[in-house]
């Protein structure tokens, strides 16, 4: 059957001809697995292409549902957990592969002539490699990827002459955008994978034109073995070794719910992928006018070096103990990578004035302020004492505004004295008592509250990049036209109920904004005087009304909550919910962040799992077994083979 | 290694080669499909809206009322206003009607003074429990599923076909 329809296939199309250039060559020495790193490459190429177009079953690149749509894929479609989570690490596994081919290659001499065209194709696909890395990060929209691109689009500005235009090319605007993702988009999904398809046929044309290049010592050349199916087996006992792999990290170190992408948020740092880490690190040495050298020079020098290896070793010399020069750089080349690497990993941004520090959001300037005011400066956001105060139009309103407090003409003992006990100057004082503090801590606070309008000094929120109409403001009084009134139905549930917001950042955001009257990780127990509670309610454990096993329900009862507001029952509540998301005090994104730290506050992760398809740990387990299965059955089959030589 | 047990061995390689890609080729294979397959088989999922209190609700007396229906497909959610008429007979006994005459889709209005349902477009007439009481409609109004809960009343919203004596979901 199968030979007939070999035979009629054969009469219309070479089909032997073909396979005999994919699978017939003699490897000097015989095969080899430190050969099957090109093949792994491969495979994990075709890994991410079948992954990639199945990931656009369901992603819409759109910046209004790119998010949506992946985390869509990731928890409510049976097995989009495997699908994106093979692609996120399969796209690691490729950058690690390539680089690790390209090492062997260079150890063996197999650069050399006549095989230079190999070796510049392989670069090409190198190149191509880390343009795909850097056109699928921001493609999910959210917070890595969105700042990625910000950061390496803005690299490319710093390019003399031309970087804006480049920049403002890659962007499709002069910031980002609905173009930017459609660009990157099309850059990530049709022209560089055409192009890897179309470079990965000349590789291989080149690489069967003159085979395999071989062992370097004579010796060991004597003998040689068939790629197929001597080398093939290896690849595929590779392949599947590799794929075990990953979907033993897919399982365990799934890749993150980094939260939607949110262009106004000040808190997020932002860092490249850790393949463009040692670029990124090396950015830092040249600051100033010497920017273009790290921006430009490095990459264009990497490439240069690559490109021209071939050409400027070419001895026929292949053992790399006799290439000392050669081996040294080679060395050289990979330790400074790998030490850069690690330095950029354990790095925190903004060290340097290179371009990726500056690219970010504005951390702002503190200039003018005494080291104790500045500490006191930090104290003061991550107390939440901005849920109460505003400083500089931004906060809340619970408390006086102390844009200009160091004009209040109050002294230093009376600040103290308020923040040890706030009744002492007003009996009806709702702000909670900070003598707990260390002695330390409050001078740095009072030294920050007495800088306050005393010249021009930046206050609190002029180091945020929102815009001005983001405060970061919390609690407002219950006068506070956005409350709304007691009794009163709460709307809708907003956008953010149907995002999935990262659980970290939430927890900054929700140290920042809601602790002040929830509580330390809302734990409760903040005085609202005049509610019929007494308290502000605890978010640790909720109301059982609002929890739910169902992330998604449970997000949408508190969402309520944060859109609109709500006054507390009682006679006159002195604190009320904010209607954060009616007032564009919080972005949508922000809130969505907030609630999936409250849902893992009471338990229930906002990710989790709707329709897995099959749990991760059992499929990895349903792997294993198959793969355990199938080795035992082929060793069944060996021996059989044996008993009939 | 002799010529003849180099054959073997490679006669197994090959053999095993192939069926380990296959094996690995098929554990792939299966989510791949489940994840075209299986959404696209599951069944709508109802889900009601919060409608009323019914306390708030009059007696005996038809009202239009709007309420926000959530909208979900796939990944995108919406918020949708919606208007129903209802009609409360008893405390816990309410009728809630879709505002689209069964007719041709006109939306029809509640006559107080006639006790009846008209639409404007081709003078359908109902009545206040929604029975075809003179016009050209082919089927009494079409009520929605409701759900009460404590003081509340929720509904689920659906649309119907038009024309045609029975009542189907479109």
């Amino acid at each position: 059957m199968f030979a007939r329809l070999r035979r009629w296939i054969e009469e219309r199309w070479p089909l032997s001809a073909v396979l005999r250039l994919g699978l017939d060559e003699d490897i000097p020495g015989g095969a080899s697995i430190a050969y099957s790193l090109g093949s792994a490459t491969l495979l994990v190429f075709l890994l991410q292409l079948l992954t990639g177009v199945w990931q656009l079953f369901y992603y819409v690149p759109t910046v209004d549902h790119a998010y949506d749509s992946l985390d869509y894929l990731r928890t409510s479609v049976p097995f989009g957990w495997l699908i994106h989570g093979l692609h996120y690490w399969g796209a690691n596994a490729m950058v690690i592969l390539a680089a690790l081919h390209m090492a062997r290659v260079f150890i063996w001499g197999a650069y050399k002539r006549p095989r230079e065209m190999t070796w510049l194709l392989g670069v090409a696909l190198l190149i191509m490699t880390m343009g795909m890395s850097f056109t699928g990060a921001p493609l999910p929209w959210d917070e890595r990827g969105y700042w990625a691109a910000e950061v390496g689009t803005s690299i490319a500005g710093t390019v003399p002459v031309v970087g804006n235009a480049v920049m403002e090319i890659l962007r499709g605007g002069a910031s980002m955008g609905q173009l930017t993702l459609s660009r990157f988009f099309v850059l990530h999904v049709a022209l560089i994978p055409g192009a890897i398809v179309l470079l990965i046929v000349l590789h291989i044309i080149a690489f069967r034109r003159f085979g395999s290049v071989g062992p370097w010592k004579e010796e060991k050349r004597i003998r040689s073995g068939p790629f197929w199916p001597d080398q093939a087996f290896r690849d595929v006992i590779v392949g599947m070794a590799l794929f075990l792999i990953l979907v033993a990290l897919v399982t365990y170190a799934p890749p993150p719910f980094a939260g939607p992408a949110d262009p106004v948020d000040s808190s997020f740092t932002p860092k490249p992928e850790w393949n463009f880490l040692f670029l990124y690190q090396a950015l830092k040495l040249f600051k100033g006018p010497l920017e273009p050298v790290g921006t430009v020079g490095i990459p264009t020098l990497s490439v240069l070096i690559l490109v021209l290896i071939p050409f400027l070793d070419r001895r026929e010399e292949r053992n790399p103990a006799r290439r000392p020069a050669a081996s040294t750089l080679g060395a050289l080349g990979a330790g400074a990578v790998v030490l850069f690497t690690v330095f950029g990993y354990f790095s925190h941004p903004g060290g340097g004035s290179g371009a990726a520090a500056s690219a970010g959001p504005p951390t702002g300037s503190v200039a003018g302020l005494s080291a104790s005011a500045r500490r006191g400066r930090r104290l003061f956001r991550s107390l939440g004492c901005t849920g109460c105060h505003a400083i500089g139009g931004s906060g809340g309103s619970v408390g006086p505004d102390l844009t200009n407090e160091a004009r209040q003409n109050r002294s230093r003992a009376w600040l103290l004295e308020q923040l040890d006990d706030p009744r002492s100057h007003d009996t009806a004082s709702v702000m909670p008592s900070f003598a707990s503090l260390a002695t330390g801590e409050k001078n740095a606070l009072v030294d920050y509250l007495m800088s306050l309008g005393a010249d021009s000094l930046p206050g609190v929120v002029s180091d945020s990049s929102r815009g001005p109409g983001a405060p970061g403001a919390a609690v407002g009084a219950s006068g506070d036209s956005a409350v709304s009134a007691p009794g009163s139905r709460l709307g809708p549930p907003g956008p953010a109920a149907s995002m999935i917001g990262n659980v970290r950042h939430g927890g900054d955001l929700f140290a920042g904004t809601c602790r002040s009257c929830h509580g330390e990780a809302g734990e409760g127990g903040v005085r609202n005087p005049g509610s019929a509670d007494g308290t502000v309610p605890a978010l640790d454990p909720i109301d059982p009304m609002l929890a739910d096993a169902d992330p998604r329900v449970f997000a949408g009862n508190i969402d309520r909550f944060i859109q609109h507001g709500s006054t507390p029952t009682g006679p006159a509540p002195s604190l009320s919910m904010q209607a954060f998301g009616d007032s564009h005090t919080l972005t949508q994104e922000e809130i969505a962040n907030i609630e999936a730290y409250v849902l893992s506050l009471n338990g229930v992760d906002r990710a989790s799992l709707e329709h897995p398809g099959m749990k991760p740990e059992a499929f990895l387990l349903l792997l294993i077994v198959v793969l355990a299965l199938a080795g035992v059955g082929m060793g069944g089959v060996w021996l059989r083979y044996r008993g009939t030589e | 290694m002799t010529e003849e047990s180099s054959r073997t061995r490679r006669r197994f390689l090959k053999l095993a080669s192939a069926s380990l890609g296959g094996v690995v080729g098929a554990v792939l294979a299966i989510p791949l499909l489940e994840s075209v397959v299986t959404p696209a088989l599951r069944g709508r999922k109802s889900h009601f809206s919060r409608l009323a209190r019914l306390g708030d609700l009059p007696t005996g007396s038809p009202v239009d009322r709007t309420f926000a229906d959530r909208v979900s497909d796939a990944f995108i959610q919406e918020t949708v206003l919606r208007d129903v008429w209802v009609v409360k007979h008893g405390p816990s006994n309410v009728d809630v009607f879709s505002p689209i005459c069964p007719h041709l889709g006109c939306r029809f209005d509640w006559h107080s003074g006639r006790n009846q349902f008209l639409c404007p477009c081709h003078g359908s007439v109902f009545s206040m429990v929604g029975e075809v009481v003179g016009g050209p409609a082919p089927r009494p109004l079409d009520t929605l599923s409701t759900r009460i809960e404590g003081d509340e009343i929720f509904v689920e919203w659906e649309r119907f076909k038009v024309g045609i004596s029975e009542k189907v979901a479109v």
